[in-house]
């Protein structure tokens, strides 16, 4: 068929990396290279050890290499995800997080966890914040009616993992309410 | 001038300008504001990729067939088959040095990338241009939204599967009851049509417009908001652009 069955009902996270890997990260090359022009716009020069700004993919690819290092994201740091885990267990909102941080975070831990100072503890930061941020998801649930529900600050592979169940709950609640005036059944 | 293109003089294959792909204009000197991280929006600098992008995460996400993109995927095409050609005249010159095929791999690396998101976004449409075959063949006014490729191939499917509906069974059946397209009191359609009441999570890439709810209040949605509702609340916000799903 021409779209497999595993992938109709939603994307996949591995779909939602390789959106993410578009964004730019700034690198320290270990190699030279010109300025070179690419379908999504023109990197380079890369010039040791001057910084330069390239996709998330590029950056990985170069790292795996041994040909540049990553130089980490403001918000992919020990501080910082200390206070953002505190305003998620201390508030009862989502806090402002990147739209996809988790993609981000997955790729560039993943591939340069030696250009991060204490990766492993922004490893366990990372997964605290998931699950605060979980159980809130799951909170909503309680909110949900058929017509809207408002979702600030919620990322993108949080939407994903909600979405089966919500989409599915707003449809059974959509039938509930269709045309309750006109279409009253009786028992 | 900035060495901005691939190809080498000594090759011949000057032809810089031969695409006109709005890019970016070079981000490494302008500050990045941590603000960008937080609404990757970014209407003024949205590449041709990352709208391909935008639009095969909307079709994914959308019960209905949106607007092909014809263009927009010429325009990609285009420029993968120059950046193809420009890979192999280098690759055939044995003078490039090392450093060239290292620049050789990240361009191919990212071709690939956009072909995959190509063809994902070309079935997917696929999909529902089967699925929905006979619905789209009696609604004219999606006729535009099709490409003249995916419209042949709806004329051509709609027709194999009733023909072959019609040999398999229902010419076995009385005459009143051979029709595919009659509609009965509490049954479901027997032509499948989208269904518009599914929810979807739209994302506001700007300000829009109020939209009515079902249950009577208005939504206005701000640049940046996320919202479930059901699909056909925000089409024509989706439509418009003013909307994305995420």
């Amino acid at each position: 068929m021409a779209l497999p069955v595993s992938l109709r009902t939603s994307v996949i996270p591995q779909e939602l990396e390789l959106v993410a890997c578009e964004q730019l990260v700034e690198i320290v090359p270990l190699v030279a290279m010109e300025r070179t022009a690419f379908i999504s716009g023109a990197y380079g020069p890369l010039r040791p050890p001057s910084k330069c700004k390239v996709p998330i993919w590029m950056a990985a690819n170069l790292k795996m290499k041994k040909k540049c290092h990553i130089v980490p994201p403001e918000w992919l740091n020990v501080e910082y995800l200390q206070d953002r885990l505190t305003r998620e267990t201390t508030e009862p909102q989502f806090s402002e997080m990147p739209f996809r941080f988790a993609e981000i975070a997955k790729v560039l831990l993943d591939v340069a966890s030696d250009d991060f100072q204490n990766s492993d503890r922004l490893r366990s930061l990372l997964k605290d914040i998931r699950e605060a941020r979980q159980a809130k998801s799951r909170e909503g649930l309680s909110k949900l009616d058929h017509s809207d529900l408002n979702l600030p600050n919620l990322c993108a592979i949080e939407i994903n993992e909600i979405r089966p169940f919500f989409v599915r709950a707003m449809g059974v609640l959509t039938q509930l309410t269709k045309d309750p005036a006109g279409q009253q059944m009786t028992y | 001038m900035d060495n901005f293109d691939w190809s080498i003089p000594a090759l011949g294959g000057d032809d810089e300008n031969a695409i006109q792909v709005p890019r970016p204009a070079p981000r490494d000197d302008a500050p990045v504001p941590m603000q960008e991280d937080f609404l990757p929006i970014a209407d003024e600098e949205e590449t041709a990729f990352q709208q391909l992008i935008r639009h095969w995460m909307n079709e994914r996400h959308a019960p209905d067939i949106l607007p092909g993109q014809e263009l927009l995927l010429g325009r990609l095409l285009d420029h993968i088959g120059k950046q193809t050609n420009d890979v192999r005249l280098l690759r055939e010159d044995p003078d490039s040095s090392e450093d060239e095929h290292f620049r050789i791999m990240l361009v191919q690396t990212e071709v690939e990338r956009v072909k995959f998101v190509i063809r994902s976004y070309i079935r997917t449409r696929l999909h529902k241009v089967e699925k929905y075959a006979r619905h789209i063949m009696k609604t004219p006014e999606l006729h535009q939204r099709l490409s003249k490729g995916e419209m042949e191939h709806v004329h051509r499917y709609a027709l194999i599967v009733e023909s072959h509906f019609s040999n398999a069974v229902l010419r076995g059946l009385p005459e009143e009851q051979q029709s595919l397209d009659e509609n009965m009191a509490f049954m479901p359609p027997m032509v499948p049509a989208p269904d518009k009441t599914i929810a979807v999570f739209a994302f506001a890439r700007t300000a829009c417009p109020p939209v009515h709810l079902p249950d009577g209040t208005t939504l206005e949605m701000t640049k940046g908001q996320i919202v479930l509702t059901p699909y056909h609340i925000v089409e024509h916000l989706l439509l418009r652009e003013d909307v994305k799903l995420v």
